[in-house]
């Protein structure tokens, strides 16, 4: 049959091709595009995000109503305020109209909220296109028909929009709870302050996340990732110590939570224009990032070429040493973070001291809570200020730790192993003795830190905290031993999530228990209640026992599971 | 021969998902045994299974004549064995990769180490997260080689590599079944299983459809026979035959499919004068089309 050219139906659809094009449906479930697939895999750390700031929102807004329920009752919370050391500023927030709601909310929990959103800004920025080059899609993406500029827009798109989407439950969730628990007049969250404390919260988040973002293609998802981390930590540490640590005044002065000081609008202040540069710079450091994955060869993720470990580092030798030496990267970032953190700390502790000296109503207050330690020593100034905040990092220390271990077997590498005379349960105990190992290197290096702050303070006894810093060491074993059970008996995908998620819970219980006057059993079955006040001496022994059991019975439970189960890939 | 490696209607489901149905198979000392079948058909379970690396829903396995389920341990010392698909220490170099496995292992020859890097032309030196896939096919293959094991088990060994390097490697097997050493070899690449196995096993929807010497296996397709006359073309006489079929003439020029043994078509042939008598073998890989490519195949297939 001869072709007819023109005029047929056949001449513009001469195959019968039906381009079929994505439904809504399939847009809407994140297979439309690049776009759609991001905004997919933001979904569970969104509604994570999100879920715990409004938790924290109702659970505080709940507990200013219990325990603060008169005008009375609220001047004497804000005199106790007024009356607070500077240097607490760092651990809470600055105290502006804590006499409101919307006030006790930003500055007895102001800390947790920038620091999570801004964590998971960075880890999702740093390896959102990372992440797809080395597991090897992004050679389809980028075969498809988009320039990688686009991909890269489409990737930040994704992100921000994930943010926003988890910025405006946060707002919804900030005008609940002043509706909700707002007793007295002053109490009443406007639209306008949670609309612009979620702006503030999104675009410092994303601000942190840009600086990620910005520096994956030159330097690797991981070490961005770490940088960018510390630039944040580091900006909140020295804008929130720099009353109190004098030092820290002139880097203040390039800290975006400095910039932003004067817009705090759960206490009803508006600062819209500070907003300003915090979202250019933002807009610039994406530029960057993007054009330079736009510029540079797929997959060239760093510039920066670090020599390989010696053999002697690398663990080549047996289990043991190869599982640490995957983790020693990870294990030296977080202890040079906990490191440095327990040296500001530490360092902080004479500037507290006397600071304190001249407050001795607050003086007597803390002494009322904790009558068993000097509060001013180093010791116990890093038991009022570093335990809480350490544990949960140390925590989450251990659900990376257990990522990299279950790691082993997701990659595929594990099959290999165990086709070597190395029986499982053998494998599974030798490999978790280096998840512990990477453990204690961590918390060395934490105990580095804290002595040689407590030196540079001129405190008096310096021996007991650094003991003490060894109570992370139990609490991360406890939660790498939940890690191993999990692992080892129902498989590794969900081992890391699991112990993120007790970690998550524990903070969360921590935080809601005391406002919410819960009963005190459930603020017990926390594990971080039960790790005493090791850095002045006080061992709770239930606590290390517990850590022991769960620790080792975790390890021997992994062991077992992974005797009698199918090894995945 | 003894066997190296014996199932006894091994099963193994994955819930309401087929994994592979009453698997026998019996591999002898120092062959090379193939084990053939597409994507998906159950291979890599099977192997999973003589490692131990899962466990079999019902049925058993032996290698060595140790239940694999029972001193797992006491087979991997004796086994090489290289994954289908594999990841190794991205961070470490391929030398060091090399050396982790040794050492797990207890050490190995170093002589006979550096012997295969060299032969497999590989840079050691290098991260392995920074070699290409060829190059990370040759640790694999290192790392199951280089103890010199007494039964090497590869699941799709030739993957990535380029036509020289997999010269190489089929020299080194070679080199392994002189010595005494059994292989067992996934594969679903067949020209690779028709050029270096003594016998294949051929599995397809989990279930063993046929094991045979590949001699034989060839057998099971016609042979493609094409009689050039000088004068004009006698079809009848060929139609007639036992085993002949799809006979067709043109010009001076009759082709036939054979079946079977080709004997009575060279006897018939020799009444007449011929330009030419071509008859072709076909390959392992038209043999495994035609009879389970494109059809389910009939339980009376089985052995």
């Amino acid at each position: 049959m001869s072709s007819v050219i023109g005029g047929s139906p056949r001449a513009t659809a001469p195959h019968a091709t039906m381009i079929v094009r994505p439904s809504r449906l399939e847009r809407i479930y994140g297979l439309g595009g690049v776009f759609g697939k991001t905004l997919r895999d933001s979904r569970g750390a969104t509604i994570v995000v999100a879920g715990i700031a409004v938790v924290i929102l109702v659970a505080a807004g709940a507990g200013i109503k219990a325990a603060y329920p008169t005008v009375l009752s609220r001047q004497e919370l804000v005199q106790l305020a007024a009356s607070t050391p500077a240097i607490f500023d760092g651990l809470v927030g600055r105290p502006v109209n804590v006499g409101t709601l919307g006030g006790f909310v930003a500055w007895k929990y102001g800390v947790v909220f920038p620091l999570l959103a801004g964590l998971w800004s960075i880890l999702a920025l740093s390896s959102t296109l990372a992440s797809e080059v080395s597991r090897g899609s992004m050679e389809f993406v980028a075969a498809a028909p988009y320039r990688k500029r686009r991909i890269a827009l489409q990737k930040l798109a994704g992100h921000i929009t994930a943010m926003a989407i988890a910025m405006t439950i946060v707002a919804a969730g900030a005008w609940f709870a002043g509706k909700a628990f707002g007793d007295l007049p002053t109490d009443a969250i406007p639209l306008q302050a949670a609309v612009g404390y979620a702006v503030w919260l999104g675009l410092t988040s994303l601000l942190a996340g840009s600086i990620a973002w910005a520096l994956a293609p030159f330097l690797g998802r991981g070490a961005a990732a770490g940088l960018a981390g510390a630039i944040m930590f580091g900006s909140y540490i020295v804008n929130g110590y720099q009353s109190a640590v004098p030092v820290f005044a002139a880097p203040a002065a390039l800290s975006w939570f400095d910039w932003t000081a004067g817009h705090d609008p759960l206490a009803g202040l508006y600062d819209w224009a500070s907003l300003i540069p915090v979202a250019l710079l933002a807009v610039v450091l994406f530029a960057i990032g993007a054009g330079a994955f736009a510029r540079r060869d797929l997959g060239a993720q760093s510039v920066v070429r670090l020599p390989g470990l010696p053999s002697a580092l690398a663990g080549i030798r047996e289990p043991t040493g190869r599982s640490f030496g995957q983790l020693l990267p990870s294990a030296t970032g977080w202890g040079i973070g906990m490191g440095l953190f327990g040296l500001l700390i530490s360092a902080s502790s004479r500037s507290f001291a006397d600071e304190i000296a001249k407050a001795p109503d607050i003086l007597r207050m803390i002494k009322s809570v904790l009558p068993n330690f000097d509060v001013t020593s180093p010791g116990g100034f890093l038991t009022l200020v570093f335990m809480a905040y350490a544990l949960v990092l140390a925590g989450f220390a251990a659900a990376t730790f257990i990522s990299g271990w279950a790691g082993e077997e997701t990659s595929g590498r594990l099959e290999t192993v165990l086709s070597t005379p190395a029986s499982r349960g053998c494998w599974a105990v030798r490999s978790g003795i280096g998840v512990i190992l990477a453990i204690l290197l961590m918390t060395v290096m934490a105990a580095i830190g804290i002595a040689i702050g407590s030196v540079s303070a001129g405190g008096g006894d310096i021996a007991t905290p650094i003991v003490g810093t060894f109570v992370l060491a139990l609490y991360a074993s406890a939660m790498a031993g939940i890690g191993f059970a999990v692992g080892g008996v129902f498989g590794v995908g969900r081992a890391a999530t699991v112990v993120s998620a007790i970690v998550i819970l524990t903070l969360l219980v921590d935080f809601i228990a005391p406002p919410l006057r819960l009963p005190d059993w459930i603020h017990q079955l926390a594990l971080s209640a039960h790790m005493g006040q090791p850095m002045v001496g006080i061992w709770d022994w239930a606590g290390v026992a517990a850590c022991l059991v769960l620790a080792i019975g975790g390890l021997a439970l992994g062991a077992w599971g992974y005797g009698r189960r199918d090894i995945g890939r | 021969m003894t066997a190296v490696i014996q199932t006894d209607r091994l099963t193994k489901a994955y819930g309401s998902h087929r994994g592979i149905v009453e698997i026998d198979l019996d591999v002898r000392e120092g062959e090379v045994f193939g084990f053939l079948g597409p994507n998906g058909a159950g291979k890599t379970t099977t192997i999973r299974i003589l490692l131990d690396l899962i466990r079999p829903t019902s049925g058993r396995a032996t290698v060595f004549g140790i239940r694999t389920d029972g001193d797992p341990v006491a087979i991997h010392r004796r086994v090489g064995y290289l994954p289908g698909e594999f990841s190794l220490y991205d961070r470490l170099t391929g030398g060091q990769n090399l050396q982790y496995f040794a050492n797990l292992r207890g050490g190995v020859d170093r002589a006979f180490q550096a012997q295969l890097i060299a032969r497999f032309d590989l840079d050691a030196s290098r991260r392995f997260r920074e070699y290409s896939k060829g190059n990370k096919q040759k640790v694999g293959l290192i790392v199951a080689l280089q103890h010199r094991p007494e039964l090497l088990i590869l699941d799709e060994p030739t993957s990535g590599l380029d036509p020289l390097v997999q010269q190489t490697f089929l020299e080194v097997m070679r080199e392994a079944v002189a010595d005494g050493r059994t292989v067992f070899l996934s594969s679903h690449v067949l020209s690779e299983a028709e050029k270096t196995c003594d016998r294949v096993a051929i599995i397809r929807d989990g279930r063993l459809v046929r094991i045979d010497r590949v001699d034989a296996l060839r057998d099971l397709a016609a042979h493609e026979v094409e009689l050039r006359f000088t004068g004009p073309v006698p079809v009848e006489p060929f139609t007639a035959l036992a085993g002949v079929s799809r006979v067709s003439a043109e010009d001076h020029v009759l082709r036939m499919h054979v079946t079977g043994s080709i004997d009575p078509v060279v006897k018939a042939a020799a009444a007449y004068s011929l330009t030419d008598f071509i008859s072709r073998e076909p390959s392992l890989e038209e043999t495994f089309l035609a009879e389970y490519g494109r059809e389910v195949v009939p339980e009376a297939g089985r052995e």
